[in-house]
């Protein structure tokens, strides 16, 4: 085929554009469809689209002989379609009026839910055509041309990140469009001239048809159950500001006529309620508020949260450290209590700056910020290098409507962990206290593992009689649990119980509880919260949290799904409950998760298997096995994710920063393992089949090697690295992440060569492999993290890799493959 | 030419009447079967809800009130079905059984006046105004509130009072009340509404999504003005989807 085609260099700069345009749509899809629906179904949605590489691969693998002949112009028709369809499929799916929450009742929701998956499909499968067919037209140069679409997509996500904080979500999305269709420029080169006019008005034509569409077109059409859907549809209520990053949209709503008025588990005793408030959502759902401080009587509603209990035992503290402040609620709290100095945590700079500069006025920062220092760092690196404080608060999550749905469940959390709660508890002066604040569930589960979790953290740090530290209220709908340095004294424990009698909270623990003071005001059915803390701190009894219906055992850095209580034991239990009560307590995230699973296993074998059919009765000769080709390319694309999103999980905790982690584990990966595979292109020179034998073996036992020190060494090397400046906790990062990567970008050119060799026609079909294992990676990563941990995943891909070695489709396999 | 066209009129109307009476049998049917359905939901949580069965009024005004016409045009045919539908506005009629159990929570008695936060559809205002001496209902979107007003003038419900305001300070003026009902979510209980329940009254509270009713809240005001708080259903409770 190729010796009818005039001689081509192929399209570097074009496939590296391309590819640096789709991780940047990737990532930007994800960011708009969180915000549409809930990040769950975000990531859903996602992960099925990027079965387009698969379907890609399945095709040209059968149709590779009508396409080859044509290549340049298949390969811009694919950078136009790529172009045009991601702007175009969005417009479309976000107008399907698909409802996450309903799909339980309503079977319409997956018809729904099947054609955005098949829309978003679309740009990823042009994409991948566009490199694929690249890969069969010049596959003496397979490992050069992967190289560039990896550095070409670790640049695209430094792109996007940049994109993001810079530009509306809007803009964003045209620009990859015009992107995408841009990358067609760059290889008109060799083209008859009649052609190449025709493609350049092709590729004018469709840069005007993105770059004119309607912005109408292109705006959020939020879910109208998203919290800022339902603000905005009362009378009255006026957004005041959109704030768009690449960590979170922020919007500011105002409502003069029936204003916001937010008071987590505010006592029903109280005289009064919230001052108005202007209410800040992320990402359109998780809300908080701002208090509208006009005179200093209206904050009086702060003595009768269940947040005030600190101040009660340790009036006026000298200083105060606030951990995810959110909107300065808990800060007001701190100053109404006579606070003299207070630390503030919020990661996010757009969030902090809503208090300190757009909306000072309202919540009167002036006279606050001679005492307030607000620090733009998650509470864990704060930790990692922050002074000693009298009392150390961290309050209830921001209000989410999807929230008691469990849509957080498979969410990771590093504030919550055993490690967390110890780095917390050594904040604390020697009469210090800790509070924390939850909202209470229905049943109770996250209050519960909490308390495991912070005796867990207290017994590493050797208080052996936990019970004596720890005061316990709850109120109808929070609870708040209270740790002390040092052994709760007998005025402490007056305190504790004069604040919750006035208020009407109900004691959960206290060291000299009676358990008729456990269920007097807020009546449950059962005093759950007393007899688990009955069970932990009185009966050291682990058999409590053992037995219990929900998995409540404490999360760690490790394992940090805080929010995560489902177990595979009790499936029948929870199954045999009335009606489908027992689906709805394991909640929507984690079902999302194995319902995505499935339909991607679906697809993937459709898609890997399809082809193969027809391949046999088409091809007369038989090459190296399929199975071999399979279980590498599967192996290999499985394992890639695995330590990918196992090392965002890790580097989260170095760089303090959600974004960061991801910004730079993907980036330096990409990059580093494109350079691997540049360096296989380099030593193809002068190699022989032995040497690339050699280079695979050698790559596997890097692989292993390196990832088993990581397991052992990384969470002391984190800690060292923690309380570094950012600079050197980011080129840090960096530098971890190269040498791991430089060797994981070998094996995948290595194989696509080894494959060029005996069965160049399944070149495509191992990209496509490739393709589907990557999408099954990203979701059993997680399934995998939350049963074995994140090292685990590390460990498992270092096996992967070698099974993969085990079964390299070089021609060794092939001569013994086509006696078949 | 007129007597001709007098006698087509005749004619489509005596086609009409008996497909709005075949209809009107329809729904009347499909309430019965919604009907059966709580009552067999009921039995099914006894555990949960302390009773094997509602009081024989709200079940009554259950198979009394017209569910179909307080949901859109198009989900009529599903109007019965034992399931929170969509109304617009990203809100939600609520579904029959936990409508019937709130209802029944609240005890109410013909010479109560109740006050609802959050009329939505209007279908649980209508379900009490079938119960009690006066209904008086609060919405915040102002779409719902006013189509609400006129359903209510439509069918007839005379004994209710909509006003589109901010729920959270109640409705002093006809203070104070034998019952609440909170169908919004809220953070907190506010203040304005335990004082304007009565002593001895009863406010319910439902804590979930749209969707999905977690558990219910029922405040109680002794006599003494005592307020405490009681979970009802404990755990979440989704009734069967499939056989409708």
């Amino acid at each position: 085929v190729r010796l009818h085609q005039p001689a081509l260099t192929p399209p570097l700069l074009s496939i590296f554009i391309l590819s640096a345009s789709a991780l940047a749509y990737e990532i930007l899809l994800l960011r708009l469809f969180s915000i549409i629906h809930w990040h769950h179904f975000a990531s859903m949605i996602i992960s099925i689209a990027l079965l387009g590489y698969g379907i890609s691969g399945s095709l040209i693998t059968l149709f590779r002989d009508r396409l080859l002949p044509h290549y340049q112009q298949v390969f811009i028709a694919n950078a136009l379609l790529f172009g045009l369809s991601s702007l175009v499929c969005f417009i479309i799916v976000q107008h399907f009026p698909f409802n996450s929450l309903e799909i339980l009742w309503d079977s319409s929701q997956w018809f729904q839910l099947l054609l955005s998956y098949l829309l978003l499909t679309l740009p990823f499968f042009f994409v991948a055509n566009a490199v694929a067919l690249s890969l069969m037209r010049f596959s003496e140069r397979i490992p050069l041309l992967y190289g560039i679409d990896l550095i070409g997509a670790g640049l695209g996500v430094l792109l996007m990140v940049i994109l993001l904080q810079n530009f509306s979500l809007n803009n964003v999305l045209r620009l990859l469009a015009v992107c995408g269709i841009s990358a067609g420029l760059f290889s008109l080169r060799g083209l008859k001239q009649g052609q190449a006019q025709l493609n350049l008005a092709l590729i004018v034509m469709c840069l005007i048809i993105v770059i004119l569409a309607p912005y109408r077109w292109t705006d959020l059409r939020l879910s109208p159950y998203q919290g800022l859907s339902q603000a905005l549809s009362v009378k009255g209520t006026t957004l005041l500001q959109s704030h768009s990053s690449a960590i979170a949209r922020t919007d500011v709503v105002q409502s003069k006529q029936i204003p916001f008025r937010h008071a987590p588990g505010l006592s029903l005793s109280s005289p009064a309620g919230p001052p108005e408030q202007l209410a800040v959502f992320r990402d359109g759902d998780q809300m908080t508020t701002i208090d509208i401080v006009s005179s200093p009587t209206v904050l009086e509603y702060y003595d009768y949260m269940s947040t005030a209990l600190p101040y009660k035992l340790h009036p006026s503290p000298q200083n105060v450290l606030i951990l995810a402040s959110t909107t300065g609620a808990l800060v007001l709290q701190a100053d109404k209590f006579e606070a003299q100095q207070i630390d503030v945590v919020e990661p996010d700079l757009h969030m902090s700056n809503l208090i300190t500069d757009e909306f000072a006025d309202y919540i009167g920062w002036s006279k606050l910020q001679h005492k307030v220092d607000i620090h733009n760092i998650t509470s864990r690196g704060f930790a990692a290098s922050a002074g000693l404080y009298d009392l150390v608060i961290m309050g209830p999550p921001s209000a989410s409507s999807g929230g008691s749905a469990g849509v957080h469940a498979v969410a990771v959390n590093y504030d919550y962990t055993v490690e967390a709660l110890q780095s917390y508890l050594q904040l604390l002066k020697p009469n210090g206290l800790l509070s924390l604040t939850l909202w209470t569930s229905t049943p109770a589960r996250a209050n519960i593992k909490l308390l495991a979790t912070v005796v867990s953290a207290m017994k590493n740090i050797g208080i052996d009689q936990p019970g004596q530290h720890i005061a316990w209220i709850r109120s109808w709908n929070t609870a708040t649990l209270l740790i002390k340095n040092s052994v709760l004294t007998a005025t402490d424990i007056i305190a504790v119980r004069q604040f919750s009698a006035s208020r009407g909270f109900d004691l959960a623990w206290l060291p000299d509880i009676n358990p008729d003071e456990a269920n007097r005001y807020s009546i449950l059915q059962n005093p759950v919260f007393y007899q688990a803390a009955k069970a932990l701190l009185q009966e050291s009894d682990d058999s409590f949290i053992d037995n219990h219906l929900f998995r409540l055992q404490p999360a760690s850095d490790n394992k940090p799904f805080f929010n995560f209580y489902f177990k595979g034991s009790s499936l029948n239990d929870l199954l045999s409950m009335p009606g489908q009560t027992g689906l709805s307590l394991i909640g929507v995230g984690y079902p999302t998760l194995l319902i995505t699973l499935a339909q991607a296993l679906a697809a993937a074998l459709l898609l890997i298997l399809g082809p193969l059919v027809f391949i046999r009765f088409n091809q007369k000769r038989k090459a190296v096995s399929r199975c071999r080709i399979i279980v590498y390319f599967m192996g290999i694309g499985l394992a890639y994710l695995f330590i990918e999103l196992a090392f965002i999980q890790k580097f989260t905790l170095i760089l303090s920063q959600p974004l960061y982690a991801v910004a730079v584990t993907l980036c330096a990966f990409l990059i580093f393992s494109g350079l691997g595979s540049l360096y296989i292109q380099h030593r193809m020179k002068t190699a022989s089949e032995t040497t690339l034998s050699n280079l695979l073996l050698g790559s596997v036992i890097g692989i292993t090697l390196i990832s088993i020190i990581y397991v052992l060494l990384l969470p002391q090397i984190s800690q060292m690295l923690m309380a570094l400046p950012e600079p050197a906790r980011l080129s840090s990062a960096f530098i971890l992440a190269a040498p791991l990567a430089f060797v994981m970008g070998m094996p995948f050119a290595l194989g696509l060569t080894s494959l060029q060799q005996s069965s160049p026609e399944l070149i495509p079909w191992a990209w496509g492999i490739n393709g589907c294992a990557s999408v099954l990676s990203a979701i059993l990563a997680v399934l995998l993290a939350i049963e074995i941990g994140f090292n685990g995943v590390l460990i498992s891909a270092a096996v992967l890799y070698i099974i993969a070695w085990f079964s390299w489709p070089h021609e060794r396999f092939a001569n013994q493959g086509s006696g078949q | 030419v007129t007597t001709k066209y007098i006698n087509i009129c005749w004619l489509i109307i005596l086609i009409l009447l008996p497909i709005g009476q075949i209809l009107a049998d329809e729904y009347a049917t499909r309430r019965q079967q919604m009907i059966a359905e709580i009552e067999d939901d009921v039995r099914r949580t006894a555990s949960y809800i302390n009773t094997t069965s509602f009081s024989k009024q709200v079940m009554r005004a259950m198979n009394s009130i017209p569910r179909h016409e307080f949901v859109n045009r198009s989900l009529r045919s599903n109007a019965y079905e034992n399931r929170p539908l969509p109304i617009g506005h990203g809100q939600t009629i609520s579904q029959p059984y936990i409508v019937a159990l709130m209802t029944d929570l609240l005890q109410p008695e013909p010479d109560h006046r109740v006050l609802e936060i959050g009329t939505g559809s209007g279908y649980q205002a209508a379900i009490l105004s079938a119960l009690v001496k006066q209904v008086y209902t609060i919405e915040i979107i102002e779409a719902l509130g006013k189509s609400s007003k006129r359903l209510f003038s439509r069918l007839g419900y005379d004994n209710i009072e909509t006003d589109i305001t901010d729920g959270y300070n109640g409705w002093p003026q006809q203070a104070p009340f034998d019952s609440i009902i909170v169908t919004a979510a809220i953070s907190h209980i506010p203040p304005p509404l335990v004082r304007q329940l009565k002593n001895g009254g009863r406010m319910i509270i439902p804590v979930g999504t749209r969707f999905q009713t977690q558990h219910l809240t029922l405040v109680e005001k002794d006599d003494q003005g005592r307020v405490s708080t009681r979970q009802v259903l404990p755990v979440v409770f989704v009734p069967f989807t499939g056989g409708h």
